[in-house]
């Protein structure tokens, strides 16, 4: 039987939130995806841990594939991932995602209502999607999903 | 509860790994309606000037969430003065509440730590103080060519170019920095610009300051040597200044200098630069298109 060499989890590194609400849908929507989406093979990267200079969070960064989760233009995860582990896999920008959607209600940043947690699961499960599609493409060994 | 925390900025660990790091940016975000400035530790780490004006007038109040205590060693790194420091690990241990592993917050345990929550001291933090000179207020007409699908802009006097498409324009012995309209292109748009500290002494050709485009990060690298006496701190809040107005409003810093006529020999004036700048973009296009 052979060894199985390919990492086991899929890396989502959420932007911190805090300036915008696209912030809180970032974070809201990995944790949709981390506890009922695609629990098991998701594991989250705690960014201020990351940027600290924390080794484990860095090398784990490198090892795994990483999706970056960016509330706004800024992309504060997707440039910090490049930074100190390399390319991203994939990185998704929330505020290009709400232009393309049509959005354009005054979302909160604090308070999530229905909407802000709609979009959260809109957002989830577009990070669904490319975790499927590197289970599909044997990017990441899917032996740990539940 | 309006007005309560104002005049205090808070910097929270914000950490996504356990339910510590969440309930740390609850409680900010709560401390934020009664009137605190938040300092997004992510956003403050890539780009300190950011929120310079609030860690300049507020006392800083720190949230880690668990023992590795983040926030504390950002403002550390800073060199922020901590007014008043929690540890949401330690807080919910003493009230006998060992915290969640997942980053879901327990809304009993946000309300048990904001009911917990102290004032913090009296300490205040520093800023550094911004001189711009008041110079620099002239009209400047420029210069325009356009080579393919692109259209230049170069002054036509007043400033000074070293071949990394930086700028300095000049007025006495004070100078201010900034890059050119052909980075800004090249660049496409800037979203942070972090400055240099004030009293920063630069050689020639020293990194004064950097940027990040959505497509690129770049060094702004000095044409003259001198001392850093201001940051322009619209550019900070604005880095979009660079691409709508490259060589006036979005200069980036001012430097007493110190040997602009030795700088001088190592630099292109404007009608130098206007001719190295065509060349440059015709060659450019050349290998491009053919």
């Amino acid at each position: 039987m052979a060894l199985e060499t390919r990492p086991k989890f899929v890396g989502v590194l959420s932007c911190s939130g805090e300036e915008e609400p696209e912030g809180t849908i970032a974070r809201n929507a990995v944790r949709l995806v981390m506890e009922k989406y695609r629990p098991g093979i998701t594991v989250s990267l705690c960014l201020p841990l990351y940027l600290a200079g924390d080794s484990g969070e860095q090398e784990f960064a490198k090892r795994v594939p990483v999706i970056a989760v960016d509330g706004c233009e800024k992309a504060c995860a997707r440039l910090s991932t490049e930074k100190y582990s390399g390319e991203v896999s994939d990185a998704i920008d929330i505020r290009a995602l709400l232009r393309q959607w049509g959005v354009e209600d005054e979302l909160s940043r604090s308070h999530p209502r229905e909407l802000e947690w709609e979009l959260a699961e809109r957002v989830a499960r577009e990070i669904v999607r490319i975790i499927d599609r590197y289970i599909e493409e044997g990017k990441v060994a899917a032996t740990n999903t539940r | 509860m309006k007005g309560k925390s104002r005049g205090k900025v808070i910097l929270p660990c914000n950490g996504l790994d356990k339910e510590a790091g969440t309930l740390a940016r609850e409680m900010a975000l709560k401390l934020a309606e009664e009137g605190a400035e938040l300092v997004c530790p992510v956003l403050f780490q890539r780009n300190p000037a950011r929120y310079k004006k609030e860690l300049g007038t507020g006392e800083l109040l720190v949230i880690d969430g668990c023992k590795t205590g983040c926030a504390s060693k950002l403002a550390k790194d800073k060199g922020l003065k901590i007014a008043g420091r929690l540890n949401v690990t330690e807080m919910l241990k003493e009230m006998g509440i060992r915290g969640g592993k997942k980053p879901v917050p327990d809304p009993e345990h946000l309300s048990r730590l904001l009911a917990a929550l102290g004032g913090p001291g009296e300490e205040e933090a520093e800023g550094a103080e911004e001189v711009p000179s008041g110079l620099f207020t002239a009209h400047v007409e420029m210069n325009e060519f356009m080579e393919g699908k692109f259209f230049f802009k170069v002054p036509k006097a007043g400033y000074f170019f070293n071949e990394n498409d930086c700028w300095a324009r000049v007025e006495g012995t004070r100078a201010r920095l900034g890059v050119s309209d052909y980075v800004q292109q090249s660049a496409s748009d800037m979203v942070f610009f972090e400055p240099p500290e004030i009293g920063k002494e630069l050689e020639q050709f020293d990194d004064a300051g950097s940027l990040e485009s959505t497509k690129t990060a770049l060094d702004i690298i000095s044409p003259v040597s001198g001392k850093v006496v201001a940051v322009n701190g619209e550019l900070v809040d604005a880095p979009e200044l660079i691409n709508q107005d490259p060589y006036i409003s979005a200069w980036a810093v001012e430097v007493e200098m110190a040997d602009f006529e030795g700088d001088r020999e190592l630099l292109m004036d404007c009608e130098a630069y206007l001719a190295y700048l065509k060349e440059k973009v015709r060659k450019e296009n050349q290998e491009r298109f053919g």
